[in-house]
Formats: structure tokens, sequence, C-alpha cells
């Protein structure tokens, strides 16, 4: 989450009052960043990933499973270790993990989640085919080192949320009581979230500017037994703590819908993100463009989140629970009362897909786009003022229609135009399904691109997977000069469609039907345009663009038809993301224990999109119904969260040993292959 | 005799003639369909404009094909004859050739003449150079006919691979691409399709050795294992690839020169009492050059040149 510099948080009283000056603020570093960076060259590839761990206590023996909030202590353990190893002291597990590794250690970092914590690899990787293969040992390594900071009950697991996080009863160690003064949640303690200052006050001043607590609402699912109208039993109707405990007597709790109220339990998942640095601007913000529709397909195919607060939902996705646990809107931004005090109407919470494409690539038409994007048109006028092009400076403008949530008084001193805190501040906290990130300030870094909707997986093997294959795609993106542009409003669709149970096999998304790119007449021909002077290949002009009615360029498709290509039978040609990989892993040097490795990354992502594999959402569904204390009534009691979160360990200790059903959701468990695994 | 010089310019930005599809996953479907697509874009760019609307792809049938004179999209040069002309002029990477990783693979064909492969080989790199605007290539890998990791068993495959080929003509073959190497030109030389016993045999016979074999084996994961021991041993790189053995069969070129639907119509073909060149075609070589962007991993250049001798 980064941003954790200490000081003097404002209420959000106090916070709105100087939301203005930090806006504006923002606006003029987003401006320096853009015209020092702005003609940054010929970075290369490197990229990231990152790792979300929840860390339970279990014990074999013991039926009751928590989340253990000790990330502090756990980090802290960390940090002294990398501090004893950079002055050649480590612990003698650890000196031998780093010689024989090599590169730098893994780095740990704090999430919102007092359960949670964050890996990332210790330097970025590079393009390398030699590095891609460093990917999974390294997020093993990653698991282990923090397995040992750990007291030997706590394990770091790889589930999105946990199943029973705000469930009655104990769910955390040690024990705190819900409906504490910063979240007052009626189902989780202020103590589930990261003590450091900054998290409880964006908590609290979320459900302050929103004008009440948030409502994560997701439907349950409807089980033989299931009650029907469900009313979610762990409601409490009678609190009368704080004001907020109105909300549910007001209809918070709608009908078949598990109930949550709190940031926690959106804040509280697990992602794997990827983050790649561009060439400069101009490929940075056509990858941005490009990935955008990606995101829901690769969010329905790592679903993983098929249980909140201790039932069966109907949903198998994360998405959209954040994006509620975070929603700041006021009424008057919702549409539910007129606009008095609030600048605008905003369709989206601060967590949503992005709204709007970036790039200057002559195929954007503008029908992809939003006719009703809302923007803050004097931070567009003051961008283009700055010599920003319209385009991008729409995107910003976009992104600054949310008030920044929370400001330390010590930051509004004055403007250190070298620093990027105040632009960051509305930027980070603008959760979008892809992020176009400007150099940071005092570095070398250029322009990046993180990719934000996939759920994190079970097993290292997996993260792996979909690491390495967004990877691939954005090289054959840029290879191949693929075209994935629908209008961006139908990408909102397909991110609802992809919460739709098991929707990675049952439903269909829009899609682009003909990814290339036309050709470019010869420029000195007949028929080539020879307006430009040079003539280097780059710089040849694309032809007109064509300009058919837009909705005949996509067409709604299968993930499999997506990922795998049309089938023969079908009047499409769609070639498939997995055989645009292979073609271009096909042009590329790559030797045989690398290629041997690839291929068992894309046979699971290819099994995942065509069926012949689970996604962890339905191993996860089909682990609870024949669990035996299940009674079909779509609750997930103690037991059977225990003996999960027992079989989520077993399948990464202990290769799974006896886990039901594993073959189904992974395929052989032998190492990816003979001699490279 | 003339020497005809067929290209696919740059295939990256090509479409779907790269794209595997299930089914069909060998690399010279990528070459004939590249060639084809070149060709019709030829003549549509060097077409008269007002005819350029819809003279080529339209016509489904065969008899009245119209196609603009092939001297309009061709070009002659002495014996030399390129299908389609190449605008040298466009030629050159977008960066420095620093940035990149070049890599060429020679395929010599089965019906060329040994005797020719030095001057073949001396064409072909020359041919990438200019294309590519560069001085050096990094990785030269050559494909000698006749050599295969066919079977099902990976031991037999390797074995079978043994009696394949014709040793001392593969070695009487790799002086030249040594000449390269010494001269700077190449800086690093691979071979294609060797299993563990030919390899062995070849290593210990020529001066400068490859660093690369290139195997298309249907699961790389079933590399055999003498040929795993022996280039790690011998420290040879074992690359993967996708390429099909016989790249470019005659008639395969017969019909992408000749008159049918799918041809360029630059051969004569009597039985349709169509005019063009006539005579003996034997495909010599074909060379497939790749530009990829060495720390972005991004693949800018990619394309064939393809050479058959036209006996009139």
């Amino acid at each position: 989450m980064g941003l954790l510099a200490l000081g003097t948080p404002l209420d959000w009283p106090e916070a709105k009052k100087n939301a203005h000056q930090v806006r504006e603020w923002g606006v003029k570093q987003l401006l320096a960043i853009w015209n020092k960076a702005k003609g940054k060259e010929r970075d290369a590839l490197l990229w990231g990933d990152e790792i979300e761990y929840l860390v339970v206590n279990y014990n074999k023996d013991d039926p009751n499973v928590t989340l253990s909030l000790r990330q502090a202590d756990i980090l802290h353990a960390l940090a002294q270790d990398e501090e004893l190893c950079d002055n050649g002291g480590c612990v003698p597990d650890l000196q031998n993990v780093k010689r024989e590794q090599g590169p730098p250690l893994p780095i740990f970092h704090p999430e919102f989640g007092r359960f949670m914590l964050e890996a990332t690899p210790g330097k970025p990787w590079g393009i390398g085919f030699k590095d891609l293969l460093d990917v999974e040992p390294n997020m093993k390594l990653r698991r282990k080192i923090a397995k040992e900071h750990m007291n030997a009950e706590e394990y770091p697991i790889t589930l999105t949320t946990y199943p029973r996080l705000g469930s009655p009863g104990t769910f955390t160690s040690p024990y705190y009581p819900p409906s504490g003064p910063r979240l007052r949640s009626q189902f989780v303690p202020d103590e589930i979230a990261n003590p450091h200052i900054r998290f409880p006050t964006l908590a609290a001043n979320i459900r302050s500017r929103r004008g009440r607590k948030v409502q994560v609402n997701v439907p349950v699912f409807r089980d033989e037994n299931t009650p029907w109208p469900w009313k979610d039993p762990t409601v409490n109707y009678d609190l009368h703590n704080w004001p907020e405990d109105h909300d549910v007597r007001n209809g918070a709790s709608p009908d078949n819908f598990i109930h949550m109220d709190a940031m926690a339990f959106g804040m509280g998942s697990c992602c794997l993100q990827i983050t790649f640095q561009a060439k400069n601007i101009t490929e940075g913000r056509k990858m941005y463009d490009q990935l955008s529709p990606l995101g829901p397909i690769l969010l329905a195919l790592t679903a993983a989140t098929p249980i909140y607060k201790g039932f069966l939902a109907d949903t198998d996705i994360r998405w959209n629970q954040i994006s509620s646990a975070v929603d700041d809107r006021t009424p008057e931004e919702l549409g539910e009362k007129p606009l008095k005090e609030s600048r605008w109407r905003m369709p989206k919470s601060r967590y949503a897909p992005n709204s709007t494409y970036i790039s200057e690539d002559s195929r954007l038409r503008k029908e992809y786009l939003d006719p009703n994007l809302v923007i803050d048109p004097d931070v567009k006028q003051q961008l283009m003022d700055g010599g920003m092009d319209s385009v991008l400076a729409t995107h910003f403008a976009h992104l600054f229609i949310r008030d920044p949530i929370v400001i330390f008084a010590e930051d509004l001193q004055e403007l250190d135009l070298s620093k990027t805190d105040h632009f960051e501040n509305l930027q980070s906290t603008n959760w979008q399904h892809i992020r176009f990130k400007p150099p940071p300030a005092g570095n070398d870094i250029g322009w990046r691109v993180e990719f934000r909707p996939m759920e994190i997986q079970v097993t290292d093997f997996e993260n792996a997977a979909f690491s390495v294959f967004m990877v691939l795609i954005t090289r054959a993106i840029l290879s191949f000069d693929l075209n994935f542009y629908i209008p961006i409003q139908r990408t909102d669709e397909n991110m609802e469609t992809a919460h739709r149970r098991d929707a990675v096999l049952n439903d269909k998304f829009y899609f682009r039907k003909n990814p290339f790119p036309t050709r470019a007449p010869r420029p000195y021909s007949a028929n080539g345009g020879s307006s430009s002077g040079t003539n280097t290949p780059a710089t040849i002009s694309r032809p007109p663009t064509p300009t058919g009615p837009v909705e005949d360029e996509y067409e709604l498709m299968s993930i499999d038809e997506i990922m795998n290509g049309s089938p023969s039978s079908s009047s499409n040609d769609f070639p498939g993301l997995i055989p645009l990989v292979e073609s271009y892993l096909d042009s590329m040097n790559v030797d045989v224990e690398t290629r041997c490795e690839l291929a068992a990354y894309l046979d699971l992502i290819r099994k995942r999109a065509n069926g012949t594999l689970w996604t962890a959402a339905k191993w996860i569904r089909d682990f609870v119904a024949n669990h035996g204390e299940y009674k079909g009534d779509s609750v997930v009691g103690e037991k059977v969260n225990h003996d999960l979160i027992g079989a989520v360990i077993a399948i990464e200790s202990e290769k799974g040993m006896g886990v039901r059903n594993l073959d189904r959701f992974l395929g052989k468990m032998v190492g990816p292959c003979g001699g490279g695994g | 005799m003339t020497r005809l010089i067929l290209s696919t310019s740059n295939i990256m930005t090509g479409g779907p003639s790269i794209i595997r599809k299930p089914g069909a996953d060998r690399s010279n479907l990528e070459l004939t369909n590249s060639l084809r697509s070149n060709f019709l874009a030829a003549q549509q760019d060097y077409s008269p404009p007002l005819s350029a609307t819809n003279s080529v792809r339209d016509s489904s049938d065969e008899d009245q094909i119209s196609r603009p004179q092939a001297s309009v999209w061709t070009s002659r040069h002495g014996s030399e004859y390129y299908i389609p002309k190449i605008d040298w002029s466009m030629s050159g990477l977008a960066e420095e050739p620093s940035q990149y990783d070049i890599t060429v693979k020679l395929f010599y064909l089965k019906e060329a003449d040994v005797k020719e492969r030095p001057q073949h080989t001396k064409d072909a790199v020359n041919l990438v150079l200019k294309e590519l605007g560069v001085p050096s290539i990094d990785l030269l890998i050559v494909s000698f006919p006749g050599m295969s990791f066919e079977g099902d068993c990976e031991w037999e495959a390797d074995k079978k691979n043994s009696a394949q080929g014709n040793d001392e003509e593969e070695i009487a073959s790799w002086s030249v691409l040594e000449e390269l190497h010494n001269n700077g030109v190449v800086k690093r030389l691979g071979l294609a399709e060797f299993g563990s016993e030919k390899l062995a045999r070849f290593l210990a016979r020529v001066n400068v050795r490859p660093q690369v074999d290139q195997v298309n084996v249907k699961d790389c994961c079933n590399v055999p294992p003498p040929l795993m021991k022996l280039a790690k041993r011998e420290q040879v790189e074992l690359l993967t690839h996708n390429d099909c053995t016989d790249i470019l069969p005659s008639g395969t070129l017969r019909e992408l020169l000749g008159q049918g639907v799918r041809g360029a119509g630059i051969l004569s073909e009597t039985k349709r009492g169509i005019d063009g060149m006539k005579g003996d075609l034997t495909p010599e070589w074909v060379v497939k050059y790749t530009a990829v962007v060495r720390d972005r991993g991004v693949i800018e250049n990619k394309g064939y040149f393809a050479v058959a001798e036209l006996k009139e």
C-alpha cells in the first residue's frame, strides 16, 4: 500500500476542508512529473509481482482457526532479520537461502488487514526467460521466509478472503470485541485493521464522508436447505452503540444477501497484482488500454472467493465487495438525493473498473469511450494549460473527481514540487483495475502499468503461472501490435459477468473479434501515403481506421474461446490469447527447459479456461459441499472452515496429500516438469 | 537463368498468417501464408490507384483473375528477380543495432546443389543484413535437409536421427559459417535437429563449434536424455523451435507463383493459356530472420527470404 509516512491525520470534517488544496497541489506535482518524464525513453521491461497472504493460526487438533493479528510482530521479526543479514550475521538458515539464490531477499510489506502480509521480489524481474523461471521459486521462498518468522501454528496462506471473517465467535487472535469507534462495525473489531494511523483513518474517513457505514452485500448461495427468503442470521438489529447502528434498521441488510459493514471485508482480500515498466509513456499508455479488456477475463479465470462471513456466496470473486467496502460516495453523489453539497454524481466507487482509455493510438475510436465520463473540468484545463494532451488530461481529471481521504496536517505546510505525495494521495486511492503509474520522484524508474484484477491463487505454481502469462501476453500485444479495444462500458459489463458462479465456464464476455492490426500500405507505392519524410519503418503511418459500426467489432465469447481460440465450428475466428502467446514464443529463442516450464503454466491456464481444471472457487465449493458437517444450508461452520484451511495449508506444505479433488483443481501435482521443477 | 528472390517483409504486423492454429502448427504455413499475403499486398499497393479497390480480391472465379502486371509489383536486377520488389529505403530497425538480438535461421533445401551452399549462405546473410540495416547478426542457425526428431519415443527419435542427413556434406558446409564467424559477421553459430550422436561427431570435427542446437521435439519436456547430457557437457544450448523440416517443397513454391487463385501469377501455366515465366524451378534456400529488442522482449521485425533458381 505504500505511503506509510507518519503524521497527524485529519478527521474527515477537517480533511474535507483541505481537499481542494491537496487536489490543486496534486495537479501541480503531476504536471511536474509529466514535464520531467514525458520524454523518458527506452526503459527496459522490468516487472514485479505482489503476493498477499492471510496469516492464520491453525492446529490440526483445534477446531478453532483464527486470523493472526501479529502482523507488526512478524514484520518486525523479518526486518530485524534482514538487518542482521545486511550485517552478515543472519540466522544460519536465511544465510544459506541468500547464498544459494544470489539475488536480494524478498521484501515484505504491511497491508490494510492486520492479518495480512504482502511480499514482493527483492528486485524487479526482467524479460530474460531465465527470470521467468525464477518467479515460482522466489514465490516459494517468500512463503518459506514468511513462515519462518511466524509462530509454529501460524501459516501464511493465499486465499483471497478468510472464510469466517466477521462470523460470530472468535475469528482473530487475540480476540477483540467488535463495534469499535473507528469502524463501528457490528462484525469486526477496529483492531482488524493495521494499527498504523493511516489505515484506521482511511476507514473512518470513508465512513464519515459517506455518512453511514459501508454496505457490503453479497448474494447468498441458495442451496437445497437454505431457508428462503434468507435473512442474514448474524445481523444484530438491537445494537445501540453508535449512530451507524441504525444502518441495519434502515434496510442496509436486505433479504438473501450476506451483510457486511466494514472496509476490512473488502480491503482484507488478497490479490495478485503485476506491474510492468514500459519503454516510454507512449508504450505505457498503449499497454494500459490493451490490458483493460483483459481484466474481467483474468478475473473470471482466477475466481477464488466463494465464501463470506461463514456463508457460501452466489458469486465467485472478490471485486464488488472491495468496491463496496471503500465506497465513500455521499447520498448525493450516489444519486439518492439532489446535488447540493457534492459536486457531481458518480456512477462508480473509487474501487472500480477503469473508465477511460488513455492511448494516443489511432485505433482508439471515440465510440469506445464513455460519453458520460465524469471529470473535473478545472483539473483538465489546468493539465492542458500545463501542456498535457486532452486524452491523458481527461484520465487524470477523472481520477481527481474524488476527495483525498487521508490528509496529514504536516503535509499542508508547503508544496514540494520534487515530491509526488499529493498526487499519489489521489492516485493511490483510485483503485481501478488497471493503474497508470508515472515515474516516482527521485529515481530512474519509468512509466508503469499495473494489472490489478487477478485473485490470489492457492499455490505459488498458479500464481507464477498467471504472472508469467501476463508478462507474455504483454510481449505478444507489443510484438504483434494487437488491438483488443471494445467500448469501455462493455468492460464494466464484463466485470459484472465475471462475478457469476462459474462464469469461467457458463458465461460469455464481450471481446474483440479481430485483434490484428490492419496492414499499412507501402509508403512510396501508388496507394501508400508518402507524407512522412523519414524512412524508418517505425514511423510508417497507420492506414485510416476502418469505420464500420463498432458493434460489429466485438462479440460475446466464452472464456474458453477467448483464451484458447474459436473452435472451427464457430463463425468467429478469434485466435485465442494462449495461441498468441505460443506464437510469440515460437519466434523467440527459448531453451528447452524453460519452454517446458512455460508449457506447464500455459497448460494450467488453458485447462482452467476449458473446464478441464477447476478454479479455486469451484474447488472450495466442492470441498464445502462434500464435507460431512455441511448441512446444505449455505453455512460454512467452524469445522468445515478448519478443514478447508487445513487442506489449503497441506496443498502448499505437504504437496496436498489426500486433499479432496486436488487433481481436478491443479492437475497432476508433480513438479511443473521433470527437469525444470 | 534467373534467381527468384521471394520475400515476406515484416510479418509481425501481418496478422493471422503467423498465428498458430490447432492442428496446423508448423511454420511452413507461416512462410507460405506470409509470402502469399505479401504478394497480394504488393499487388494492391503498386496497382494504379483507380483499379486498386477490388480488382484483386473479389475474383472468386479462377478464369477472371485480374492481377496487375508482374512488372508493376516485382523488379529485376540482372539475373535477380525480386518478388515482390523491395524498397530498400524502407529497411532497417527503429533503434540502433546494439539494442537487438538478431537471430537468423538458414534452411538449405534438399533440391539445391550442395556445392553452392557457401554462396547461398553469403547471399542469405547479406540479404538479411541489408533488410535489417545491421552490420552483424547474433546467432545464425543452419538447418540441413533430411533431419528431424520424428517418432513417438524420444530415445528412438534420437537414435534415428543419428543416421539422418549427410555428415560429410554438413561438415563441408560448415566452413563458410566459420568464416562468417571469424569475420565477426555472425557472433554465434547454431545447428538444427542434431541428435546426440550426430552432434558428438560434428563437434569433434569442426573448428568453430556450434553454441546452439535447435530441436523440435513434440513435447519440449521430453528431450532425449542423451542429447540433454551431451549438450550440458559440451555447453551447447538446446533451443526449441516449431519450424517445418520440409519448409518449402517445390510443389508449394510452384503453387505460390502460379496462375491459380492462390498464386502470384508469375509462372506460366500452359494449360490455362496464360503467359508468364517458364522453366525448371529449383527451390534453393529459405532464410528466416528475427529482430528482438533485447531488454524488452518485443519482436520488432521478423520475416523470410526464399530463393529459387529458374532455368528458362
